[in-house]
């Protein structure tokens, strides 16, 4: 094993959490059952290290495998902390009728994403691979003409076949053009744009997008829904409060969803509207629109807003601005004097 | 005939004094004997002449005059009772249709009543019944026959709406339509569409999986027109592919000793590895359910090393079993058979 794989172990070892380790390496079955047994997982990580380390050379495992394992931290091992910000994106306009695009098989789009993306960059290493939940897990590492490729900096994909929607991370400005051009060869879609989500989670962004969390709807006998304990404080309050606070939180829910809602970090809105306060002239005299940037940002953002709404702070019915998160699927919204609602401009230009 | 018989004057055996005087008188004159018995005739011929007359207007003449007047007078007479009959009757049938009527709206009017404070019922359910003033038995029947009518104008209203569940929200503004998925008697999914009516008819919000063409069948539907040219295409979706999932759920449940080697998302693809018993060979089956409104395979291929098998006619069988039946039900077929482990 050479340098930069041993170095890309490392740092792989860095990011597992020491008691994953054991299924980890159990799922990526490089190791025999006699050297998994051997290694005792109550050591520091360091010494784990060295010993997987020695274990590996021993198997004369290469950069490949290495790379193997390291697909399966990223997408098998949940809450692993990521290495980054997933961005959503969106294929646009299938090519012929619904079925054409809706017919891709995965072994079709694994041969040709792969043979369209060395056919615009030579020097790349792909490796895809396909779980359970119809999810197309890629990694690619990227070369240039002169150099191999770098498995220190490689781009995740996740695509779900017969869905229009991509989600990538760790992706520079440069590699953007060629994974785009790529994706939309192989996929029999015209186009590929921004959809303007993104999150630390990509389950999250996921499920947001994919609607795969609980919505509730308007229905003729709600269901009670169970809101989180509260204490009581006064009983006459609870009593003349209980209507409207069922009513607060149906509404609440139907904007945001019921139960657990994907865990979204942050919501910019960007304004480009004029300025409009009648106690400041010179501001609203200005021609231009007033650049503004509004940030909200939680651990858990969707549910904050829930609760905020929920609990009377915010007034129901939901705002648009607020509730068109979920319904759209975005959090990065551009905000003219010509529409009410946010418009879906793109935050990079793209080719 | 004039019989002379006793003229008082004449008479010779007794006689008054007149007659003295008068048989004097005719014995002495016989002419003047014969001028009384002449006057006396004549007076009495008169008499009888006059008699006579008077019989001839109450006499035979005069009956038969009368019985013609009774004649012809009963021949009329002879026609009206019948037509009198008749009217009487008909009068008759007018009266009772006519207490039939009254009955009926009277009824009626009950049953609307009744029926207003039923619907009334089922809003606000806590409400009690209320009394009705005519006897058990009446008001037993009364009552049925509103909640007949009651269930009458839901049916109605369900075909209306063929059977989605829909409801008003934002005062009449939207609507929320739902539409249920099931599979061999079991209820699966609920999916939902959350849709605006003005200014034109279009949907809001939904949660029907991304796979599935919302978009391409709310463009091709009729929607603003009528909402079930879209909802039927939608509910022929959604339950064919809610078909299939199960279907895949229950290979992989019934049948562990059958491999699934690729699935999809939209469960439009299937490829399962079966093991022949005999040889221990592997053979490569593809279900493709090219229509996605169908919950049964549009292309069944099989691939083996043996490259006879699948023209074997057991295997020609096999392929035709798998089109036409839902996938875990062939699988128990050709496990019976023994084609398969």
């Amino acid at each position: 094993m050479d340098e930069s794989t041993k170095r890309l172990l490392q740092r792989l070892m860095r990011r597992i959490q020491t008691q994953m380790l054991r299924t980890t390496l159990d799922k990526w079955g490089r190791l025999t059952g006699e050297q998994l047994r051997s290694m005792d997982f109550t050591l520091s990580k360091w010494a784990l290290t060295e010993k997987l380390l020695a274990i590996c050379e021993e198997n004369e495992l290469a950069v490949k495998h290495i790379t193997e394992l390291e697909m399966i931290c990223e997408s098998d091992v949940i809450d692993n902390p990521s290495q980054g910000m997933w961005y959503a994106f969106q294929l646009m306009d299938p090519e012929g009728t619904y079925y054409d695009a809706h017919s891709v098989e995965l072994t079709q789009f694994k041969e040709q994403f792969k043979s369209h993306l060395r056919e615009l960059i030579r020097h790349v290493s792909v490796k895809i691979k396909k779980h359970t939940d119809e999810a197309v897990w890629i990694r690619i590492a990227w070369g240039d003409t002169f150099s191999r490729p770098n498995h220190m900096k490689p781009t995740y994909v996740v695509h779900y076949l017969q869905t229009p929607y991509v989600f990538v991370t760790s992706l520079t400005s440069k590699q953007k053009p060629l994974l785009s051009q790529a994706l939309v060869l192989s996929t029999r879609y015209q186009a590929i744009k921004d959809a303007n989500l993104s999150g630390r989670k990509l389950t999250a962004i996921r499920d947001l997008l994919m609607r795969q969390y609980h919505q509730v709807f308007p229905t003729r006998y709600p269901a009670p829904i169970a809101e989180n304990d509260q204490t009581v404080s006064n009983q006459h309050i609870e009593r003349e409060q209980a209507e409207p606070a069922a009513n607060r939180l149906q509404a609440a829910c139907e904007a945001f969803g019921g139960g657990v809602l994907p865990q979204l970090q942050s919501a910019v809105y960007k304004l480009e509207t004029k300025f409009r306060d009648h106690s400041n002239k010179t501001m609203t005299e200005r021609e231009e629109p007033f650049k503004c940037v509004v940030k909200f940002a939680s651990t858990n953002l969707l549910e904050s807003l829930r609760h905020c709404a929920s609990s009377g702070i915010a007034s129901t019915p939901v705002t648009p601005l607020l509730s068109s998160i979920p319904l759209k699927g975005k959090n990065y919204f551009v905000i003219t004097d010509n529409g009410p609602g946010p418009s879906s401009q793109m935050r990079q230009p793209q080719n | 005939m004039v019989v002379l018989k006793s003229l008082p004057g004449v008479d010779s055996g007794g006689g008054a004094t007149n007659d003295d005087a008068a048989a004097a008188k005719i014995q002495k004159n016989p002419q003047f004997v014969l001028d009384v018995f002449i006057s006396e005739a004549t007076q009495n011929k008169e008499k009888d002449l006059r008699i006579m007359d008077g019989a001839s207007t109450k006499g035979v003449l005069s009956h038969l005059s009368l019985l013609e007047v009774q004649a012809r007078s009963r021949k009329s007479e002879r026609q009206q009772p019948s037509r009198v009959k008749e009217l009487k009757a008909k009068a008759e049938a007018l009266r009772t249709q006519r207490d039939q009527l009254k009955a009926e709206i009277e009824t009626h009017k009950s049953l609307q009543k009744l029926r207003a404070s039923m619907d009334k019922q089922c809003a606000h359910e806590e409400e009690e019944d209320e009394e009705m003033a005519e006897d058990s038995e009446n008001s037993e029947l009364l009552r049925l026959m509103a909640r007949h009518t009651q269930l009458k104008d839901l049916l109605h209203a369900h075909d209306i709406i063929g059977g989605y569940s829909v409801i008003k929200t934002r005062q009449g503004k939207g609507l929320c339509v739902s539409v249920t998925t099931a599979y061999n008697g079991v209820y699966l999914e609920n999916y939902n569409l959350e849709m605006d009516l003005k200014p034109t008819v279009r949907i809001s919000r939904d949660n029907i999986p991304p796979f599935i063409p919302l978009k391409s069948l709310a463009e091709q539907s009729n929607m603003q027109t009528d909402i079930r040219t879209l909802l039927d295409p939608l509910s022929q979706h959604l339950n064919a592919f809610a078909a299939r999932k199960q279907q895949l759920k229950l290979v992989k449940e019934l049948h562990k000793s059958v491999k699934v080697m690729e699935s999809n998302a939209l469960c439009s693809l299937l490829v399962l590895m079966f093991t022949v018993p005999r040889e221990k060979m592997a053979v490569l089956c593809s279900l493709e359910y090219t229509d996605h409104t169908r919950c049964l395979p549009t292309r069944v291929h099989f691939e083996c090393e043996d490259q006879g098998l699948p023209d074997s006619p057991e295997w020609k069988k096999n392929g035709s079993l798998l089109m036409e039946t839902p996938v875990h039900k062939a699988l128990k077929t050709m496990k019976k058979m023994g084609d398969i482990v």
